[in-house]
């Protein structure tokens, strides 16, 4: 007890519940309720970022097939639930395995030559899985999309608020799975193994094992958020699983601060949020046809060059900024 | 034996278009040492460039081509000059990342610039066949064909004969040790980014006809090109355009012959299982990396 307290969960379970009272705000009219949806993609987007940046973050690695995983974890889950009839938990379970078995193939045979084969091989995967969604109509329901509804568990039936709540839960435990990973040994290999993987593999790291380990856990985040996607979008179309999306889930974790666990969650706040929610209700430029690319594409580029920490760091460093200057300021008053 | 040579042409026409795109990223990853993924994108929005030429220019479809080819060098000057020289410092994956960063921009450029409805560029020779072994092959396909066995001729006589070609080799082969023997290595790089977006921007005219000008024209050519690398080795420069070539030709077999809906898949299946038994490409040798 006295080690769980200790170790700062607080700050996950915290900002948790604070996440999960934007539904009642929307309620009492505070913020409007389609604000509500555009968080629930920023939450579900933020789960596949962190899993992609145990994968980008703490191996090094790049990953292109986000988008097809997480379409395969959607579709998945949309066709057992609502076709077969599974009960949500069971599909859940079978949407994330699947995935991750296909994409351990795919990293068994990509890592084995060099990490940049990863980018390329599971760019080629993804594209494979969005023909399939298209093609299979029997199964996918092709260009018409497929429905599935708000999850059902133990009797309960969830409405969009407390699915939003549920979503929620998922990313708080997420976030503390991931916190314990990246602290544990195999989170130290991984770190080691981005420094240099020569010096790595001479102390006896297995860079493949833990290189797999990584793409594995991505994938099955990936695979969580399609089922998080689904169940409170209601709605999967094959033109939604594109490459643009693995990217933009990308830009989320290189602007939100790589090698963080917060940071991806305030990537995906900027790259899938504020265009829906600040950018396109600006007054004459918000109309104007992509804009959010351009904001995300100069906003990658200039975070990468002139902040590689990421956003995470920007209010640490006004900070710290401000207090430097105070002082300075100070020091020229007494001299 | 008909359909045999109508879809050994066809391939060797999307062959073709995979090749010039291939070559630029080549080009591009061995002279500033990133995978450049933004190959595709940055031929797109100069095709909407030359497009543009066409329509309020009254352009002819050739003029309309140099016009955004020309574009193309220009935007590829500034694409090095603003941005990825600036990441030269970066670790690679950083500047992979800088890429993407480089296909939002375009990719928001686009529409901004041009509009959200595709556009048609022509063919360059909108008429004509010829009949070889009995299958009708028009001869723009033929025209394509020939582009792009051109083009690939023409920069390897260029790579191998010429004094800027040595200074890229040599750059490609170690940039610090060609800086100290004289080599403007910063305008081989500045050369590259321009190379590459003409030949990218080729191949997507080379394209249009067929399915339009729009911003996702290039997404299934940017992917093959980057497998025809990976098959062929970025260690040479002819290696991808030979894989473009065999992919190309592969993909239509397999469509045809075996299945429509399992062709892709199953070409994508035998492409993994290449890059395990020949980790290296085609050509490719293994580099040995040290401490």
């Amino acid at each position: 007890m006295q080690n769980i307290l200790k170790h700062n969960y607080t700050k996950y379970i915290v900002f948790g519940i604070i996440i999960s009272l934007m539904p009642t705000l929307a309620g009492i009219g505070l913020i409007r309720s389609a604000s509500v949806i555009v968080l629930g993609a920023v939450i579900f987007y933020g789960v596949v970022a962190i899993g992609l940046n145990i994968l980008l973050g703490f191996s090094g690695l790049i990953s292109l097939g986000t988008a097809g995983f997480m379409g395969l974890g959607a579709y998945m889950s949309a066709y057992l639930t609502e076709i077969l009839g599974l009960p949500f938990l069971l599909s859940l379970a079978i949407s994330v395995v699947v995935p991750v078995i296909i994409g351990s193939l795919v990293g068994l045979v990509s890592l084995r030559v060099s990490g940049m084969y990863l980018a390329i091989a599971t760019l080629a995967v993804s594209e494979v899985f969005r023909l399939m969604f298209s093609e299979f109509t029997d199964i996918t329901g092709g260009f018409s999309g497929m429905r599935a509804s708000f999850p059902s568990f133990f009797g309960i039936s969830l409405s969009r608020d407390t699915t939003f709540i549920f979503l929620v839960v998922i990313l708080v435990l997420l976030m503390i799975l991931t916190d314990n990973f990246v602290n544990s040994s195999v989170g130290r290999a991984l770190l080691t193994m981005r420094v240099s993987e020569t010096a790595a593999s001479a102390m006896g790291i297995n860079l493949l094992k833990y290189k797999l380990m990584a793409f594995a856990l991505a994938t099955a985040y990936a695979a969580i958020g399609g089922v998080m996607y689904v169940h409170f979008i209601q709605f999967s179309f094959p033109t939604v699983w594109t490459v643009m999306l693995s990217l933009q889930i990308l830009a989320a974790v290189v602007i939100g601060g790589i090698k963080t666990i917060f940071g991806p969650i305030i990537g995906a706040f900027v790259v899938f949020g504020v265009p829906e929610l600040f950018l396109n209700r600006l007054p004459i430029i918000g109309d104007i046809p992509g804009l959010a690319f351009m904001f995300t594409g100069v906003l990658i580029i200039v975070v990468i060059l002139f902040y590689p920490n990421g956003l995470i760091y920007l209010g640490h460093d006004i900070k710290r900024l401000w207090l430097k200057n105070r002082k300075s300021q100070k020091g020229g008053e007494t001299a | 034996m008909e359909t045999f040579f109508q879809l050994l042409f066809g391939g060797l026409q999307t062959g073709s278009v995979t090749a010039l795109a291939a070559l630029g990223i080549a080009i591009i990853y061995r002279t500033s040492r990133t995978t450049n993924f933004a190959q595709g994108t940055i031929g797109m929005f100069n095709a909407f460039i030359a497009t543009f030429g066409l329509i309020h220019m009254n352009m002819t479809p050739w003029m309309a081509a140099i016009f955004g080819m020309l574009a193309s060098f220009l935007t590829g000057v500034a694409v090095d000059l603003l941005i990825i020289r600036q990441a030269k410092k970066s670790s690679p994956i950083a500047k992979q990342i800088i890429t993407f960063g480089i296909i939002m921009i375009f990719l928001g450029a686009a529409p901004m610039l041009f509009g959200v409805v595709p556009l048609s560029f022509p063919s360059f020779l909108p008429t004509g066949h010829a009949s070889i072994m009995g299958a009708a092959i028009s001869h723009n396909a033929l025209l394509n064909i020939f582009i792009g066995v051109v083009a690939a001729g023409l920069l390897f006589l260029f790579l191998q004969y010429t004094r800027w070609g040595l200074a890229v080799r040599v750059t490609a082969s170690n940039e610090t040790t060609a800086k100290l023997m004289g080599v403007p290595t910063s305008h081989v790089t500045m050369g590259a980014w321009a190379v590459a977006a003409a030949l990218g921007t080729l191949s997507a005219l080379m394209l249009a006809p067929a399915i339009s000008v729009n911003v996702s024209m290039m997404d299934t050519v940017q992917i093959n090109a980057l497998i025809a690398g990976v098959i062929g080795g970025f260690q040479t420069f002819y290696g991808p355009v030979l894989a473009a070539y065999i992919i190309g030709v592969s993909r239509n077999l397999l469509l045809f012959y075996v299945s429509s809906t399992w062709g892709e898949p199953l070409l994508f299946m035998f492409i993994l299982l290449f890059i395990v038994l020949r980790p290296n490409g085609l050509i490719g040798k293994k580099i040995v990396k040290k401490v």
